[in-house]
């Protein structure tokens, strides 16, 4: 690990004039004689090589040049992550003194999980490696966003996702031209769609009543629950449609189905309802039944033989 | 599970050096054998402990209670009717029906008690039934509700008639909305108007073959009399109606196996067919004769349950084949004048009311009340919704419900929920302050006011 890091440190930018002449020509040589039938550049450049030996009688240099890494890279055995990293680096002195946006407010991006990362890249880079990537990228991202170089927002876009989830904006629901709110609500198996509209208290659930539609009291003020704890059961009318599950179930979802569309019509109602338990979707389905038990959890009574 | 399983004995030594005891002895059970199926018995823990209770047949354990309930004991209880609760509040205010009050609309989200007389002509008649609340309250008292006016008014008008006229409606709506309570109210009317009141408690009794049954000869095609209903139905009549069937007497001559007295009073002369089997249709047949003659008080002619009459009963024939309700003596009589083949001279009232709990299919029923509905609605020909004639249906039925004016009793309103409630209240049976929000939320979970679901939401099923 150690002669990982030294290896790594001796081509950083900051440590190359430390280094001994002889070895910093080694590498660079052949990068100023990549352009080998470059002739434009004749002026500016040295003499262009004479591959099949000159008149000297010399050998050509194509026997006598050692084959070099095409990146100084190369001998930290991470060639591609190393110069991805410099290069981002790079990026972030060149314009580290644009001005940055407040902490906290910088866009949200969803960069590539380190799994994602290895896909796309042939060598094995550990996590910690990888998050130093992020840790410039997270910078580079607090750029504002009107001064933002091409440059950057290039270097930026191969480390983000495909898909950014936080770019998927939740449509804010409206109130319709007839003034009806849709909410949906789910509960076990069951869901329910409900308009809540302007009204007197009526209540229709699958064009039944709410007393047809729900035998059990205690499931009719489950579902106009939220209705009741805002103390508005005379002021709107729902239709709801419920399908799946039990009574139960249904009841429950259309308790927050009612709940979504009233905060439609009014939103200041929500910490209210969330108190009265009619924001959060319960999560908790019927467990599953496992073999060697009767049920989930059953146990199967002891039998002699 | 030990991990010793199988090892039959292990000595143990204490630190001292010296045996702890002589022998541990670990309990010996055999190696099981690692079975590859996973089916659950095999997943079954051990044997229960030794010191845990089997499980005691809890059944073969109960002692009998004493004396079993005699014949009919039990449903005597269940049919048992209490109009009145003393540990009710009295509610104060509370006026008694009158005759004056039961049209003004000002008596509308009223509650009015029944007078005395009234509630034992109409417990005379079963018109209160045990599964509707009247036992929660101080004394028997009845919502006067729109409806109830409406009925009041038709009722009034029937009377002031000069040529008399026969009303025929079907008191229609989902269960729990007061269709029979209004049925109540139409004779609690009718006895205060000293009308004849005459009314089949439940029609489910004539048709599901718990009474008996007799062919009457020479009929086609076959009726069948029901001798021991028809006597207690007798019976019920002279006691409801004592008051005015007293003060009329025997008219006309009738043919009867007995004698019976040229001056008889009516309530005396229906108690004779009450006292024997064999002579009660005739006698029924004889006071209907005398009830419908001139000179005589309106009727109100009710039954309750319609839906088990517009259909087959559980009756067999001859031949083995259901018996159709409608041959049914006394279910013919109600229906005739129902669906207005025999009408009342005197003037009247024929009232049905359906059932919503306990429903027999009765599709004949459903289509005449859509049919009537689109009536009111004012809709004709094609609108009006038909028989499908590929269908096989009942077509007595049918024509027996065509054209009658079906009263669709709905939930009630706001007013008329506070109404009650606030009677609720004050009989201490509801221990909320009525107010508007209170209302609103009892409307709303009884579907829309439907009253039985008012009463179980706020009195039977109590936070």
């Amino acid at each position: 690990m150690k002669g990982y890091e030294s290896l790594h440190s001796f081509y950083s930018p900051l440590r190359i004039s430390t280094r001994p002449i002889s070895r910093r020509r080694c590498f660079q040589g052949p990068r100023h004689t990549r352009p080998f039938s470059s002739s434009t550049r004749a002026a500016i450049a040295a003499p262009e090589i004479q591959f099949d030996g000159d008149a000297s009688g010399r050998a050509s240099l194509l026997q006598r040049a050692r084959i070099v890494p095409a990146s100084p890279s190369y001998f930290t055995a991470k060639p591609e992550f190393t110069d991805s990293l410099l290069n981002l680096q790079a990026l972030l002195r060149k314009y580290e003194a644009l001005p940055v946006l407040a902490p906290g407010h910088a866009p949200r991006v969803a960069w590539k999980t380190h799994a994602q990362f290895m896909l796309t890249s042939t060598e094995p880079v550990r996590v910690a490696r990888y998050s130093r990537i992020l840790k410039v990228l997270h910078r580079l991202n607090y750029i504002h966003p009107s001064l933002m170089p091409e440059e950057v927002a290039e270097a930026m876009q191969v480390y983000k996702r495909d898909v950014n989830p936080y770019d998927k904006v939740k449509q804010p629901v409206i109130i319709d031209q007839s003034g009806r709110a849709r909410g949906l609500g789910r509960r076990k198996t069951s869901s329910a769609v409900a308009w809540v509209v302007e009204g007197d208290g009526e209540v229709m659930v699958n064009g039944k009543s709410l007393s047809q539609a729900f035998g059990r009291i205690h499931d009719r003020e489950s579902a106009i629950w939220p209705l009741k704890v805002t103390d508005r059961v005379d002021r709107y009318n729902i239709w709801a449609l419920v399908k799946g599950g039990g009574t139960t179930g249904q009841a429950e979802a259309m308790t927050l189905a009612v709940a979504n569309g009233l905060m439609v019509h009014e939103p200041d109602l929500k910490p209210t309802l969330r108190r009265a338990g009619c924001v959060t979707r319960d999560a908790r389905m019927v467990e599953r039944k496992k073999h060697g038990k009767l049920k989930a959890r059953k146990m199967p009574a002891w039998v002699k033989r | 599970m030990p991990p010793s399983r199988g090892i039959l004995a292990v000595a143990t030594r204490s630190s001292t050096g010296l045996p702890k005891s002589q022998w541990d002895v670990l309990p010996f059970r055999p190696a099981q054998p690692a079975s590859f199926s996973t089916t659950a018995c095999l997943a079954a823990s051990g044997p229960p402990r030794k010191g845990k209770k089997a499980i005691r047949n809890l059944k073969a354990a109960r002692q009998s209670a004493g004396r079993p309930p005699a014949p009919g004991e039990r449903k005597a209880l269940r049919k048992r009717v209490v109009l009145s609760n003393t540990n009710a509040l009295e509610v104060s205010g509370l006026e008694d029906l009158d005759a004056k009050a039961i049209g003004k609309e000002s008596s509308r989200c009223q509650m009015f008690g029944l007078p005395g007389p009234v509630v034992d002509s109409l417990r005379a008649v079963e018109a209160f039934k045990p599964t509707q609340g009247w036992r929660m309250f101080r004394s028997a008292s009845v919502l006067w509700r729109e409806q109830s006016i409406r009925l009041a008014q038709i009722m009034t008008d029937l009377a002031k008639l000069k040529s008399p006229e026969t009303r025929r409606m079907v008191l229609a709506g989902e269960k729990g909305t007061g269709k029979s309570v209004m049925l109540l109210q139409a004779m609690a009317i009718a006895f205060m108007k000293k009308w004849i009141v005459i009314n089949i408690p439940d029609a489910k009794d004539l048709t599901n073959a718990h009474t008996e049954y007799a062919p009457v000869p020479g009929t086609s095609p076959q009726q069948y009399i029901q001798r021991s209903y028809v006597a207690n139905f007798l019976a019920q009549i002279a006691k409801a109606n004592a008051g005015v069937l007293s003060q009329l007497q025997l008219s006309m001559q009738h043919d009867l196996s007995i004698p019976v007295q040229s001056n008889i009073s009516l309530d005396r002369f229906a108690d004779l067919g009450a006292k024997d089997l064999d002579l009660a249709w005739p006698i029924f047949l004889s006071l209907w004769a005398e009830l419908t003659g001139p000179g005589r008080p309106p009727i109100l002619f009710t039954l309750d349950n319609l839906n088990f009459i517009m259909r087959h009963s559980e009756y067999l024939g001859r031949d083995l084949k259901p018996v159709h309700a409608h041959d049914l003596s006394l279910v013919r009589h109600f229906v005739d004048h129902l669906s207005g083949a025999r009408t009342l001279p005197n003037g009247g009232l024929v009232m049905a009311a359906t059932t919503g709990s306990n429903k027999p299919s009765s599709p004949i029923l459903d289509l005449a009340i859509r049919q009537s509905e689109a009536r009111i609605q004012g809709l004709t020909g094609e609108a009006v919704p038909q028989w499908d004639p590929y269908r096989p249906g009942d077509e007595r039925s049918l024509q027996s419900m065509a054209d009658l004016e079906v009263f669709d009793i709905k939930g009630l309103s706001r007013d008329e929920a506070r109404g009650i409630l606030e009677y609720y209240a004050a009989s201490g049976m509801l221990r909320q302050a009525v107010d508007q929000r209170l209302v609103a939320e009892k409307w709303t979970i009884s579907g829309g006011g439907i009253i039985g679901e008012l009463e179980r939401g706020a009195l039977r099923m109590r936070p």
